[in-house]
This record gives C-alpha cells, sequence and structure tokens, in this order.
C-alpha cells in the first residue's frame, strides 16, 4: 500500500494545472455585467472606427465626418398617445432606449491652446466629480441646492466641466466664484462644443453650438429645438399640420421600425407644425414629436449642416460648416489660417445618449500648419473633399473621471503632473478596458486578490502533497 | 525605484530561465550537461527566490498601493510575479527535499511540469512589466491567443476560487496523511 502511495504522490502535481488552468479559461467571468440601478451598461462593441475630413476657405471651415452605425436612429423624445394619455418615449437612461427613440449624435471639442491639458488628455478633462449617470452621480436635489449650478443656473445634474472651475478636484461642488469664471472664459479657457443631432437639429439642417466651462453651457441665442408640450393640459402643444404633411401625428409602427425616409415627415418643425387639435380623433399608437424644430439663432446657431447629413448603407455622413471667426469669441473658438487647435470627437449610436458614447484621443488640427491631421485649403463654396480621410479609433470610456485620473489611485498621476499625454501611454483599446473595470473596481480588485490567494493556497497544498514523495533516497543525501 | 526595480527583475527572471533550462537539460538529456543542471540548480533556484523578494519589494514601492490595486496591468503583474514566485518556492523545497534524487523516476516530470508552469508565469509577469514601462511584446498577443486579454484582470468566478482553495486543501490532507503513513 506504501509503495502504492510512493508511486501515486508525484502525480498528485497534477492538481496544480487542473486548478490553475481552470482559473485560467474562467478568468474574466463573473463581475461584468449590466446594472442599471448602478447605471451601469456595457456596450458590446468598446471601440468604433471614425473617418474626419476637414477643409477650409478664407470664410469657413468644414468638418466632415463618417461613421459606421448597424441603423439611423433620428427618432428622439417622442410622444405616443396610448389610451388617452401622451406618453413620453426616448429620454435620457443609462444604455440603449429600449425603442429605440433616442438619436444618433456626433459631438466635437474644439480648443485653440487656452485649455492645455485638452490637447493631452482630450475629454478627460471634462469629466469631472460625481457626473451624471456616473455610480456615484450627484443626486438632483443636491444640484439643485448649489447656489450657482441648481439656484442660479437651474440645472439638476452635474454635467462636464473644466477643471480649473473647480477649487477642489474632488468636489464637483467647489466652483469658483462667478468673477473668476467670468475671467476664465475671457482668458479663453473654455472648449467649444460642436453638437449634431440626428433628431433634434439635422432634419432642418442645423447643428447646436454650445461651450464647456464650470458646466456644457449653450452658446447665446436659441438652439435648434424647443420643447412640444403642453404642462397645463399634459398634452402637446404643436401637431403636423394636415395640410402640408398629410398627417397630424406619426405613426408608432414607423417610429420603432428601424428604418427611416429622410424625405420624407419624421420630425416636427415651425414649418410643419400647426397648434395640437385636442378634438381630434387620436388613436393608439399615434405620435407627436416633444420637440419642435426651429432655426438657431445668436451665436448658438453659428453651425449649420452643409449640404445633407444622411445614413447610407450602414454608415452616416455628416458634414458640419461654421464661420471661421464667428464674431462670438467668449462661445466659440476662432479659428484663423495657420493655425493649430485640438479637437476631440465623439459619436453617439446605438439610441444610446449621457456617457454611452465613443470619444476620441485628443488630435491637433493644422490649418496650413503641420499637425495630427490637416485642414485643406480651398478656394470656392463648398470643398472637393479630395484628401484622404484621417481614421481615428473612437473607445468606450466607462467611468472614469479627472480626480480619479490625478489621484494616487493612478499610477499615470505623475505622468500627466509632468504632462505626458495620454496618446503616448494608453491606446485606444486600453482605455476602453479600462473604463469597463473601473465600473466595477472593487468587485474585481477583491475577486483578484482571491484569485491570487487561492493560487498560492492550490501551490502550497501540492508541495505538502509531493513532500512525502520527494525525500531523498540516496545514501548520503540528506533525510 | 523604478529603476531599481527594473534592474533587479532581472535577477529573477535570468535565474528562473535558468533553472527550468537546467530542469529541461537535467529531466530530459543524458550526459555531463544533464549531471551539472540537477547538481547545481538548488544553488540557482535559491539564488532566484532571493531575486524575487529584492524585485517585488522594491516594485510594490513603485507608486501607491492604491495605483496597483487600481490598474489592470499592475494587478496582472503582481499576480503572475506572486504566482512564479510561488511555483519556483514549490521547485526550491522539492529539489532541497529530494537532494541528488530529485531528478529520479517520475520526480523530473513533477520539475518539468512545474518548470513549465513557471516559465509561462514569469514570461506573462515580465512582459505585463514591460507594458507597464510602455514597451509592450508581441507575447501580450500570445496571451490573448491564450484567452487572456492583457489589459483586463486575471480574476476567476467565485466557484473557481473555491474548487482551488479545495484543491489546495485536498491535496495538502494527503500530504500530511502520507506524511504519517512514512513515519
Amino acid at each position: 500500500m506504501a509503495r502504492h502511495d510512493k508511486a501515486v504522490t508525484p502525480w498528485l502535481v497534477l492538481g496544480l494545472p487542473a486548478a490553475l488552468g481552470l482559473a485560467w479559461v474562467t478568468q474574466g467571468s463573473g463581475v461584468v455585467g449590466n446594472d442599471l440601478e448602478r447605471n451601469i451598461f456595457i456596450p458590446d462593441e468598446l471601440t468604433m472606427p471614425l473617418q474626419v475630413q476637414a477643409a477650409y476657405n478664407d470664410e469657413q471651415i468644414f468638418f466632415r465626418y463618417r461613421w459606421p452605425a448597424e441603423q439611423a436612429h433620428v427618432y428622439h423624445d417622442m410622444l405616443r398617445y396610448e389610451d388617452g394619455e401622451w406618453i413620453r418615449h426616448g429620454n435620457s437612461r443609462p444604455g440603449p432606449d429600449p425603442d429605440g427613440t433616442y438619436e444618433d449624435r456626433v459631438a466635437m471639442l474644439v480648443d485653440d491652446g487656452g485649455v492645455p491639458e485638452f490637447g493631452r488628455y482630450g475629454g478627460y478633462i471634462t469629466a469631472g466629480d460625481r457626473m451624471r449617470f456616473f455610480s456615484d452621480s450627484a443626486s438632483p436635489a443636491e444640484v439643485a441646492e448649489h447656489p450657482r449650478l441648481g439656484q442660479e443656473m437651474g440645472k439638476s445634474d452635474v454635467r462636464k466641466y473644466l477643471p480649473a472651475t473647480r477649487r477642489d478636484q474632488n468636489d464637483w461642488r467647489s466652483v469658483e466664484d462667478a468673477e473668476v469664471l467670468a475671467a476664465q472664459r475671457e482668458a479663453g479657457y473654455f472648449l467649444d462644443l460642436w453638437h449634431w443631432r440626428a433628431g433634434r437639429s439635422n432634419p432642418i439642417g442645423a447643428s447646436d453650438d454650445q461651450w464647456v466651462g464650470e458646466y456644457r453651457n449653450s452658446d447665446a441665442g436659441t438652439g435648434p429645438y424647443t420643447t412640444n408640450w403642453d404642462k397645463d393640459n399634459d398634452r402637446p402643444q404643436w401637431m403636423l399640420d394636415p395640410d402640408q404633411t398629410g398627417q397630424r401625428a406619426l405613426r408608432w409602427e414607423e417610429v420603432v421600425s428601424g428604418e427611416v425616409d429622410f424625405d420624407g415627415t419624421y420630425y416636427l418643425s415651425e414649418d410643419n407644425r400647426t397648434a395640437f387639435d385636442p378634438d381630434h380623433d387620436w388613436q393608439n399608437g399615434d405620435v407627436i414629436p416633444r420637440r419642435l424644430l426651429r432655426t438657431p439663432e445668436g451665436s448658438r446657431g453659428s453651425i449649420a449642416v452643409h449640404g445633407q447629413a444622411r445614413w447610407e448603407d450602414g454608415y452616416w455622413d455628416v458634414t458640419l460648416v461654421r464661420d471661421l471667426d464667428t464674431g462670438s469669441p467668449l462661445d466659440d473658438k476662432i479659428l484663423e489660417d495657420q493655425g493649430v487647435y485640438d479637437v476631440g470627437i465623439a459619436v453617439y449610436r446605438n439610441a444610446t445618449g449621457s456617457r454611452w458614447h465613443y470619444v476620441s484621443h485628443p488630435y491637433s488640427l493644422g490649418l496650413g500648419r503641420e499637425a495630427d491631421f490637416q485642414a485643406s485649403a480651398f478656394t470656392g463654396s463648398a470643398p472637393e473633399w479630395d484628401d484622404a480621410w484621417f481614421d481615428m479609433t473612437l473607445f468606450y470610456p466607462g467611468q472614469v473621471d479627472w480626480p480619479l485620473l490625478i489621484s494616487q489611485a493612478h499610477a499615470g498621476a505623475e505622468d500627466i503632473a509632468q504632462g505626458t499625454p495620454v496618446r503616448a501611454r494608453h491606446s485606444e483599446e486600453q482605455l476602453a478596458r479600462y473604463g469597463v473595470e473601473m465600473e466595477f473596481n472593487d468587485a474585481i480588485t477583491a475577486r483578484w486578490w482571491m484569485t491570487l490567494v487561492a493560487g498560492l493556497i492550490a501551490m502550497l497544498g501540492v508541495t505538502l502533497a509531493l513532500l512525502p514523495g520527494f525525500r531523498s533516497t540516496r545514501q548520503g543525501d540528506r533525510s | 525605484m523604478t529603476g531599481m526595480h527594473h534592474m533587479l527583475v532581472h535577477f529573477p527572471l535570468g535565474f528562473w530561465a535558468l533553472a527550468t533550462l537546467m530542469i529541461l537539460v537535467g529531466a530530459l538529456l543524458p550526459g555531463r550537461m544533464a549531471d551539472l543542471s540537477r547538481a547545481a540548480l538548488l544553488p540557482v533556484l535559491i539564488l532566484s527566490l532571493l531575486g524575487a523578494l529584492a524585485a517585488i519589494v522594491t516594485g510594490f514601492l513603485i507608486w501607491p498601493l492604491a495605483a496597483n490595486t487600481h490598474s489592470p496591468l499592475a494587478r496582472n503583474h503582481i499576480l503572475m510575479a506572486l504566482w512564479s514566485l510561488g511555483i519556483f518556492t514549490m521547485l526550491t523545497v522539492l529539489v532541497w527535499r529530494a537532494g541528488a534524487a530529485a531528478f529520479d523516476g517520475a520526480r523530473r516530470w513533477v520539475l518539468v511540469l512545474l518548470a513549465l508552469i513557471g516559465g509561462l508565469f514569469f514570461a506573462a509577469a515580465g512582459t505585463l512589466g514591460g507594458h507597464l514601462v510602455g514597451a509592450p511584446t508581441l507575447f501580450s498577443e500570445v496571451l490573448g491567443l491564450m484567452g487572456w486579454e492583457v489589459y483586463t484582470t486575471f480574476y476567476s468566478p467565485l466557484w473557481v476560487i473555491a474548487v482551488m482553495v479545495l484543491i489546495g486543501a485536498a491535496c495538502a490532507a494527503l500530504g500530511l496523511k502520507g506524511r504519517r503513513a512514512a513515519g
């Protein structure tokens, strides 16, 4: 029996590859998953491609964006009639809208060097403490109580803001005084935000124009949409004009079909609306957009769609145009020939909004100067787009904010302090995977420790099992 | 401390690579080279452990603990380094215990198996260290082909962790039983 045990003992070593092999083939599972209660939804694809071109003449600059999308999502914020009530579909939520009623978007942050960190770290610098739709987001009540954001500006969430607009990077509440914020803006410490929306601006050939300072603010003037809701009567204020469109409303089946006729009626605007008729025999499934599109005015109307931005054969192709000098230096970054600027681009697709976007690294754009990519100079009114596309990889950023990146919990905090750009250290794929892991950091860290210790326990146990079979059997050896 | 760690990691990596080679030669080849490999293995293993301890201590001093435990790459580097240390500690104990008989019979296959596992682990630890200083290698892609994307943390489901502990406990019990039986 003892001889049999002695023969078997060495093979107990197989327990170790069994344990470690099992750990290897199952690693990375058991933690990551959607948890909408905690504002967690992980997209199936963590990266996506984006192609960009830019061109300018004496007066204007054009940006052309092209990206793949399974379908066009042009419906956003719709009111569906059901048994006497108008039910809202398509407001912001974690992950994709289940009905697909959330618009596709492209957003571009632009800087002229006034925000130096932006050129190194891109949109990460705008992700501050307890942002909306983060798992630890500030509550609407907290924000509403804030003297500046809540009581003065009427906000109920924390959106993009720049680091120097806060005295304490770990506290969204620590907003600088109004005089300091105004001085920062005067000094160019803000980011210009071009914001094209497939539902709330594109149908009328418009784009929104915003800026990021202590909040994601809108430029002066009026935007490309307003709300179509009669609060007093709980019903829309306007409906489609049947004389112009042949219909009073859209149908829910069309809205959720996943298809869109860009030449048909799929939106409500100043040009095709009429006053809501409460006496009409509304049918279940009738749909009226909750947003009324209108021509933007003032600085907020500086950016327009050039030509027609359409989705076709699996791709969006969007071109935006703006004056190089809009005349609004407190809202926009004024662009000039021989200038070099920083841009960071984000795309929303698959009916997602809020932080469920894909973002780019920051890139420099040269107008006649060496940079990551060039805006081509041309004469005439429209570019020919002869130059090659500039290819970017966009990534899902997860829940990584600026306070974390400059804290002791980030191994690269010292690099940031020294000004090392993010592109020098992290690929898009890496950042996407890190972003997802940060959404589950506590659970993953605990599971990692357990795995590490369990592996060592397996090694210790197998060693103890092997020791009887590893006695010295030769004369002169230790016993 | 970064530079010190970079310097010191050469010792365990070098000794572990040498020990792996010596085990393969000692187990698989005849002749004087194999005899020399078997005879010199224990000192090499002991030196590797000393080097590993120095490397690991200095490694933990590079960044704050919070940074190590927030970084998937750092977590993976630490896990692979400590598992490498575990495997080569096993080898050291077994070779020390068996003396000149360490390669007799089926024991040699135990050593070969452990050396190959240890070789995979220290190679992974080394390449992850390269990643951490911004110098990735193609070996990361090899690990990817083996099912592990190194930008994600290596962790196991709870049931697998339980199985690993049970295997360790069962083996330990068998070992203690065998020790008692041997008197």
